[in-house]
This record gives structure tokens, C-alpha cells and sequence, in this order.
């Protein structure tokens, strides 16, 4: 049974193992995904070591929460992603953005206009990429900024030079002109 | 307030996925998660939609030694007197808000003076699917069951909180009895399937129960069953 939950390579399936308390699921499941969701969280938080934290979070969570998700909800991968992302989320917010150093040299560099472009073409990437080219140049990289660095409305304000309350108009309109495109 | 109009409320989702939402704002929405399905929706629309954006972090290696401090974490304690394995429990939620954590020890603390220590003891925190923030806490042992809310929470109008158990390795919920009003459901025995790995689970059902004896509405509150 342990063995053949350790070849499984599907992320829903294994989450649905570790549900049923597999420990060896949960470790496949770091295996397979532990440099992704490291990824992530080390683009929000920017300190390894606090992105280390957030990952064992995360993964305490994963183990403790996994019978709640099901396949019909959505895809594995989203689920594992929400996780770490809000966990990421709630240490810059314990923190405080000051203490997370913005030097250049760790995560990756700032995000270009052309990011976009630098989705996988994926099936699945598909009709966001679509649908994000349609917008307007500053809602569309407010949204981005905001998602892949974690930042919130006065952080995306500060980090594109921008008053406040546009960049809150441009997310809101973003959001809405997202959502009609994706649901068409 | 979570918006009605439906584009309202998928801006508000799509905010509280990109996590620009301040904490007050973001704490209301999750709090509302349990029992607004539009929102629910909503927000996993979002999380699945906007998920190809996360291919912009590049992977990258975790220190090492971050897998070891995991397994640490999920694997049980060596058993120990009742009381103190109680406690080294409580590491186990450390992840969770800090107020729940002073509620849970709260109500674990009163629990520990008030039940017997010997015979099994269960206990499972039941939030939220896809949440951390905790909505109640069961414990049981031999002296029955006592399912408590952490936090506030009222059922829809004209609507009540049914708790379900589920046994380990079965996919079909027993009920354990509508939750009263004053958010707290006491019983004298304790239910053969509520035992280590079953999961507990709380859905929204008509006043007085399920007509079926199965769930029919959504279930907004799920935790498992450890023993303690």
C-alpha cells in the first residue's frame, strides 16, 4: 500500500492519501512539490530562512487539513499553492514588509511589462494569458505585482509609483474584465 | 460586509486570492468562507484561475533539514501521562491565529479539569475546508462528547448546524445530532465511530436535521480525530 502510494506521481491523488493519514504520501507529495511552493513563499517573504518556516506551515497544514480537499473543488496543485501563498502572506504581515529586506539579490528580479510572456503556454495557462492581454497595461501589472510578490494595495501603490486609490480601481477593474473574459 | 451583487463579491474573492486585502478586511473574508458558498466559489474560481501565475517564482531548493522539522511535527509523541500529552498537542496548532490558540487552550484547560483521565481520549479542531482559522473544537473520551464553537458562529436563517462522523476508512457520515443554538452539543456516550482518524464534520441542514439522515447541505466545518 505505502509503496504504491510512493510511485504515485498525481498531486490530487496523493492529497487524498495524506487525508487518509499516509506519511509517506505527505513525504511524496514534498518531494514532488517542496521546490515549487519553496519558490513561492521565498518570492514573497525574500529571507530564505522565513521562507523555510512558511513551507514547514504550510506542510503541517497540508497534513492536517488534506481530508478536506476534494478533486471536484479544484486541481491539487491550486490548493497547495492557496496554502503556502496565504501562509506567505501571514508572515509579511506578522513581520512587517521593513524587516524583509528588498535586496535585489534575493528572489528573483523585478517584474518586467512583458511578464506574461513568461507563463508557461500551457493548456491551462492559456486562457489567462489571453485574458491578461486584454487589460490595460497598469491593471494588468498591478494584479501581477500583487499575486507573484504578495504585496498589498499600498505596497503594489508604492512598488508601480501610483496613487492609492488608482491602483485599487485599477485591480477592481482588472478583476472584473478578468473574470468576464475567463468565464466566456 | 461580503457584497450580494455577484461582481462585487468576485472582486472582493479575487482581492482576498491576491492577498491585497488589509488583515481586518482579509479575517472577514475568511471568516465568512465557512458559510457563503457564492464566496467560496468565488474564491477558488480565483485560485484556480490565476494559479499559471505562480509559475513566475522560480523553484528553488528548501534549506536542507525543512523536510525533517515536518515529519518532527506530524509524527505523534511518544505517549506520556494523559495531561501533559495534552499539551504537547497543542504545538500541533501552532500555525493557527493566535487568538484561536488562547480560545482552544481555553476550553482545553477546563476540559482537562473536567474529564477523567483514564480511558481514550479524542480530540479534533474543526475549521473551515481549505481554512486554518478554527471554528470549533471537539473532544471526547470516555465520558462522552462536547463539541464547543471557538468563534462565533450562527447557521443561515432558518437553518442549524448538524455534526456528522465519519469513520476511519468509511465514506458514509453518521449524525450525531443538530448543534443548539448556544453553539454547543453534549453527549453522554461516546459514538462508536468517533475514534483515531475518523473525521468530524458540521453541514448545514433545515431546523431539526437532515430529513435523509445523510448531509444534504454544504459541509463548512471538517476537522480529523486524534487520539490525545
Amino acid at each position: 500500500m505505502d509503496s504504491q502510494i510512493a510511485a504515485l506521481s498525481s498531486v490530487g491523488v496523493l492529497i487524498e492519501a495524506v487525508g487518509r493519514d499516509s506519511q509517506v504520501a505527505l513525504k511524496r507529495l514534498y518531494e514532488l512539490e517542496a521546490r515549487r511552493l519553496y519558490g513561492i513563499a521565498l518570492r514573497i517573504v525574500r529571507r530564505p530562512e522565513i521562507a523555510a518556516d512558511v513551507l514547514q506551515e504550510a506542510f503541517v497544514q497540508i497534513w492536517q487539513n488534506a481530508a478536506t480537499f476534494s478533486a471536484e473543488r479544484g486541481t491539487g496543485a491550486a490548493w497547495l499553492t492557496g496554502i503556502v501563498r496565504f501562509r506567505a502572506l501571514d508572515a509579511v504581515r506578522k513581520l512587517g514588509r521593513e524587516i524583509l529586506t528588498d535586496d535585489p539579490g534575493l528572489g528573483d528580479a523585478a517584474i518586467e511589462p512583458d511578464v506574461i510572456e513568461k507563463i508557461d503556454a500551457a493548456a491551462e495557462a492559456g486562457a489567462l494569458k489571453r485574458c491578461l492581454k486584454l487589460l490595460e497595461e497598469e491593471q494588468r501589472r498591478c494584479i501581477v505585482l500583487a499575486f507573484v510578490d504578495g504585496l498589498s494595495h499600498s505596497e503594489v501603490a508604492e512598488r508601480v509609483r501610483a496613487p492609492l486609490g488608482s491602483v485599487k480601481s485599477w485591480i477592481r477593474r482588472g478583476l472584473l474584465s478578468l473574470r468576464r473574459c475567463l468565464q466566456r | 460586509m461580503i457584497p450580494e451583487n455577484p461582481d462585487d463579491l468576485h472582486i472582493l474573492a479575487g482581492e482576498y486570492v491576491l492577498g491585497v486585502l488589509d488583515e481586518t478586511d482579509a479575517r472577514q473574508v475568511a471568516g465568512a468562507l465557512a458559510t457563503n458558498i457564492e464566496l467560496r466559489r468565488a474564491v477558488t474560481f480565483w485560485e484556480e484561475q490565476l494559479h499559471p501565475l505562480s509559475e513566475l517564482a522560480s523553484p528553488a531548493e528548501p534549506p536542507p533539514g525543512t523536510w525533517e522539522a515536518i515529519e518532527a511535527r506530524i509524527t505523534k509523541p511518544i505517549p506520556r501521562p494523559a495531561a501533559s500529552r495534552l499539551w504537547g498537542n497543542v504545538a500541533l496548532w501552532r500555525w493557527s491565529t493566535a487568538g484561536f490558540a488562547a480560545a482552544a487552550a481555553a476550553s482545553l484547560a477546563l476540559w482537562i479539569v473536567m474529564t477523567p483521565a483514564s480511558g481514550p481520549s479524542f480530540l479534533a479542531v474543526l475549521h473551515p475546508p481549505q481554512q486554518d482559522q478554527a471554528g470549533w473544537v471537539a473532544t471526547a473520551g470516555r465520558s462522552g462528547l462536547v463539541v464547543r464553537a471557538v468563534s462565533a458562529a450562527t447557521p443561515p436563517t432558518d437553518r442549524a448546524f448538524e455534526l456528522w462522523a465519519i469513520a476511519p476508512g468509511s465514506t458514509r457520515p453518521r449524525s450525531l445530532g443538530v448543534i443548539p443554538p448556544n453553539g454547543e452539543l453534549k453527549l453522554s456516550t461516546l459514538p462508536p465511530d468517533l475514534r483515531d482518524g475518523a473525521t468530524l464534520a458540521i453541514s448545514i441542514e433545515p431546523i431539526g436535521g437532515s430529513p435523509t439522515h445523510q448531509p444534504t447541505g454544504p459541509v463548512v466545518f471538517v476537522g480529523s480525530v486524534k487520539a490525545v
